[in-house]
């Protein structure tokens, strides 16, 4: 009797707890997925291509998203399925999409396999971190929901304005700010972006300098790399919250404390969707950026 | 104090609860599988199919899909990830007499670990021959040998003239998973940050990539290690004696431990391999049944396999509901469940137990 | 159809713990390794049950116990530990169930009970092992290991119980009661070695008895013959009198003079 009753009080706490958030969570599970419009049949993975089925007018199409689909900020009360690297295919499926318009690297490779089984159209879009690049993924997003002209409208604006950008922020090699991006301050550990990641595209668009270009991605680099990247300014995302703060303590780093950049506090702060996205704004982002490199402060 | 008035109270059976117990699981089993196959985010039922099956209708596209691609496979390999997982924490526990012993402990984690890590990272530079050969699978199969090599570096670092020390073969395998950590952490940091992605969900375990090719990759392997680890029941017990006691009642105590040692690293690699991390099951399992019935592992070990595999598919049911159409990583659902237990098991077996 | 050891060497590192020491002990006889402590007394009956690598040669019944399994060691002898720690809650019933499942009593579900009613434990059965005493705890480890070898004579070879300090931690009741069990076992005909500390025990209850010094075999013959004045004295290296009461007004205790 002694060891029944000393048995039963794990085991029922850990049935009841399982049991409990089954039953809990299966009644929740089955109303979340309740897209605002009845036809909508198109499932948008990527912040960016969300962003250009917007922008073709077709957001009235859209009945979920992913985790990085956050512009125009109405998309965010679709059904959410997930980070794009790990998606459930169930979960994928029980939106009920006819088609999914994907970034590229979406996964698991299983999960795709499965949801292309269940006859479901799903186009990927190739990464893009050129001007050419962002007008490829717009024809492709074009062509999948039929409405190519209205994509060809697109580039074409999305075109001039990303040259009008691009010629306005042209510098002068002597001239050119130094922009170190740190992705994340971790642990006092600096992570920042090396060359050919979509942040170093945009520094060069914008008419700087990325100043670390030792390595390709993003990195945790020493704090003696940082200083001799000497940069300028410093790019971060915004995360939101209480920017002064922020900035006193990434100037109290000891590997950011040496360089240009913490003499004259210069810190931008961008939306990470609308710098790092390459899509329709992008040349709103460049012109952002070169505005903040050159416009403020000195 | 007379021998015949002693021997009158029958001594409480708990081998004979523990068999009954079989029976229990089993049943649980079966409901845990039919609620896995009822319930999900897509609000496809198992009962809605039989019934349109009974009335002769043919199942949609979406229903096949949903039953036999996503759900039976994903079933499948939580029974198989949890028996696995479940089965070589007893037997490890048993082989290193330790309660709190775990694969993890001995290195066919990490090794498994770094096998995935390496295949990850490095697995676009691999020759296109390998990668064509290994396809999909080429990550499980990496973290599959990651396990298996440091099992056998382990056994040699720690086996001399046909003895194998317990306590050298830990902290051999402390050595080994910090070797393995080491390696990860240069990997990762030459990783970039796609990879890098890939690895932390790989790190918290998921079962959302099931497939029937995963399954049937596996299967086989961590079928034949359950079955190993299901044979050493008396062997194990003896060694609760302690290793001189256990070669003294008759057990071939070197050639169990060669064959637990391969069990526990098939079943933990291929498990691994296929899941990522899944912690708690391999060590809340074999707790909550000896407290149940006893530490005999003549019925622990089937007992954990069963309990391993309930407790798998109820996390994974949780898992991909919660935040559905999205889903958790199975393994924060089996922390979040398994952490409590196990440290209310600590707190209540302090003293009772040498940890 | 007895245990014989010729020429036991065995090495600790650098130290020589056994330097070529002999012993052959009879059924029907209960045989006692004493000496000092370091004297090489458990090294050799660690060699004798094959736990710990040596040098020389060991026969069981006849067999060399290098070419034999451990299941076939293990229906023939049965070995009791100075210490068992062990590893999982089993109950005490269990513990004494893992002897039986080892011998050739396997088919014989009421040994177990009977063996702990040997030791006087079997209100004891359910209990967790883990709740004994250290006295309980070595009856227990006692019950298994008769058990084990149940018949002391079977298909008319002798079996045999080695015991390694068997009284270290009872008081004087239960040192009586422990000593009658072996030397009924072994007046049944089986065969005891046991690795005595209690010169006194020894004397009262060893049919042979090997004295060893320092990795030697000092002297080997029946109590009488070995516990001697000279040869206690030069073992454990202080003047010893046999058979001498103390002076008188202290009182000395001794188990001879014990009756149950």
């Amino acid at each position: 009797m002694k060891s029944s009753s000393r048995m039963s009080a794990p085991w029922l706490a850990m049935m009841t707890a399982m049991f409990g958030a089954l039953f809990a969570l299966t009644a929740n599970a089955q109303q979340s997925a309740q897209p605002p419009n009845p036809n909508a049949d198109v499932l948008s993975i990527g912040g960016s291509v969300t962003e250009i089925v917007a922008a073709l007018g077709q957001q009235h199409r859209l009945m979920a998203r992913d985790t990085t689909s956050s512009y125009p900020p109405e998309v965010t009360s679709l059904p959410d399925v997930g980070y794009m690297r790990a998606l459930s295919p169930e979960g994928v499926l029980s939106v009920g999409p006819s088609l999914i318009l994907s970034e590229e690297g979406a996964g698991p490779p299983e999960a795709l396999d499965v949801i292309r089984a269940a006859d479901v159209d799903y186009v990927e879009v190739p990464d893009a971190l050129t001007p050419e690049g962002i007008l490829r993924k717009i024809a492709i997003i074009g062509d999948a929901l039929g409405v190519p002209d209205r994509a060809d409208r697109l580039a074409d604006e999305v075109r001039i304005a990303l040259s009008a950008a691009l010629t306005d922020a042209q510098r002068p090699e002597a001239e050119k700010k130094r922009v170190l991006f740190v992705l994340s301050t971790q642990g006092g550990k600096i992570n920042a972006s090396g060359a050919g990641t979509a942040a170093d595209a945009l520094i060069r668009m914008a008419g700087g300098v990325n100043a670390v270009t030792d390595y390709e991605g993003y990195r945790q680099i020493t704090d003696e790399a940082v200083g001799q990247a000497a940069p300028d300014v410093i790019l971060m995302m915004d995360r939101g919250g209480d920017h002064g703060a922020a900035d006193d303590e990434v100037f109290a780093m000891p590997a950011i404390k040496l360089t240009p950049a913490a003499r004259t506090r210069q810190v931008v702060r961008m939306d990470g969707l609308l710098m790092l996205g390459f899509g329709p704004r992008t040349a709103e982002a460049v012109r952002m950026l070169h505005d903040a490199l050159y416009t403020q402060g000195t | 104090m007379t021998a015949v008035t002693e021997i009158e109270a029958a001594p409480r059976d708990r081998l004979s609860r523990a068999r009954s117990l079989h029976w229990v699981l089993a049943g649980a089993l079966g409901l845990a599988c039919i609620a896995s196959l009822q319930i999900g985010a897509t609000g496809v039922t198992l009962s809605a199919m039989l019934a349109k099956l009974g009335q002769g209708e043919a199942l949609s596209q979406m229903e096949r899909v949903v039953l036999l691609d996503i759900r039976l496979p994903r079933l499948a390999m939580c029974v198989l990830v949890g028996a696995a997982l479940a089965v070589s924490g007893a037997a490890m526990q048993g082989l290193f007499r330790n309660p709190l012993a775990d694969p993890g402990i001995v290195g066919v984690g990490a090794g498994a670990g770094l096998g995935a890590i390496l295949a990850i990272v490095l697995g676009a530079v691999l020759p296109a021959w390998i990668i064509d050969l290994t396809g999909n699978q080429m990550v499980p199969f990496a973290a599959f040998l990651g396990g298996w090599g440091s099992t056998i570096l382990l056994y040699r670092l720690s086996t001399r003239h046909g003895r194998t020390s317990v306590a050298t073969m830990l902290l051999a395998g402390i050595a080994i998973g910090a070797l393995a950590g080491a390696v990860s952490g240069i990997l990762v940091y030459i990783a970039d940050d796609r990879q890098l992605r890939d690895l932390t969900f790989w790190g918290l375990g998921s079962l959302a990539g099931a497939s029937w090719a995963k399954v049937l990759s596996a299967g086989p392997l961590i079928l034949l290690s359950v079955a190993a680890a299901l044979r050493l029941g008396r062997a194990l017990n003896g060694l609760a004696l302690g290793e001189a006691t256990a070669v003294h009642i008759g057990i071939d105590v070197q050639r169990m431990k060669s064959l637990a040692i391969l069990a526990v690293a098939g079943a933990t690699g291929a498990a691994v391999a296929v899941s990522g991390g899944i912690g708690f099951i391999g060590i809340v399992v074999p707790h909550l049944l000896r407290l149940a019935s006893g530490p005999d592992h003549r019925t622990l070990l089937f007992n954990s396999a069963l309990l391993g595999a309930v407790l798998l598919i109820l996390a994974d049911v949780i898992a991909r509901v919660v935040i559905a159409p999205a889903e958790l990583p199975i393994g924060i659902v089996t922390a979040v469940l398994g952490a409590p237990v196990f440290l209310w098991i600590l707190l209540r077996r302090r003293g009772l137990v040498e940890l | 159809m007895s245990l014989i050891a010729k020429g036991i060497h065995v090495r600790y590192g650098t130290r020589e713990a056994l330097r070529g020491v002999g012993l052959t002990a009879l059924p029907g006889q209960m045989t006692a390794i004493v000496g000092p402590n370091g004297s090489g007394k458990s090294t050799l009956l660690g060699a004798i049950t094959a736990s710990l690598p040596f040098r020389g040669q060991v026969s069981l019944n006849g067999r060399d116990i290098g070419t034999m399994k451990p299941w076939e060691l293990a229906s023939q002898r049965a070995v009791l530990p100075q210490a068992s720690r062990l590893a999982f809650p089993f109950s005490v019933i269990e513990v004494v169930r893992l002897g039986l499942q080892s011998g050739t009593a396997g088919d014989r579900p009421e040994v177990p009970m009977q063996a702990l009613a040997r030791v006087g434990l079997a209100h004891y059965a359910d209990r967790s092992f883990h709740e004994l005493s250290g006295g309980e705890a070595q009856r227990v480890m006692l019950a298994r290991v008769l058990a084990q070898v149940w018949a002391p004579v079977e298909d008319g070879q002798p079996r045999w119980l080695l015991l390694d300090e068997p009284v270290s931690s009872l008081d004087i009741a239960h040192q009586l009661q422990v000593m009658e069990i072996a030397r009924a076992f072994a007046r049944a005909g089986g065969g005891v070695i046991a690795v005595m500390h209690d010169l006194n025990l020894t004397a009262l209850f060893a049919d042979r008895v090997a004295i060893l010094a320092e990795g030697r075999r000092l002297a080997f013959g029946t109590p009488g013959e070995v516990l001697t004045d000279d040869i206690l004295s030069r073992a454990y290296g202080c003047a010893l009198r046999v058979s001498a009461p103390p002076p008188a007004g202290i009182p000395y205790i001794l188990p001879h003079a014990a009756s149950a």
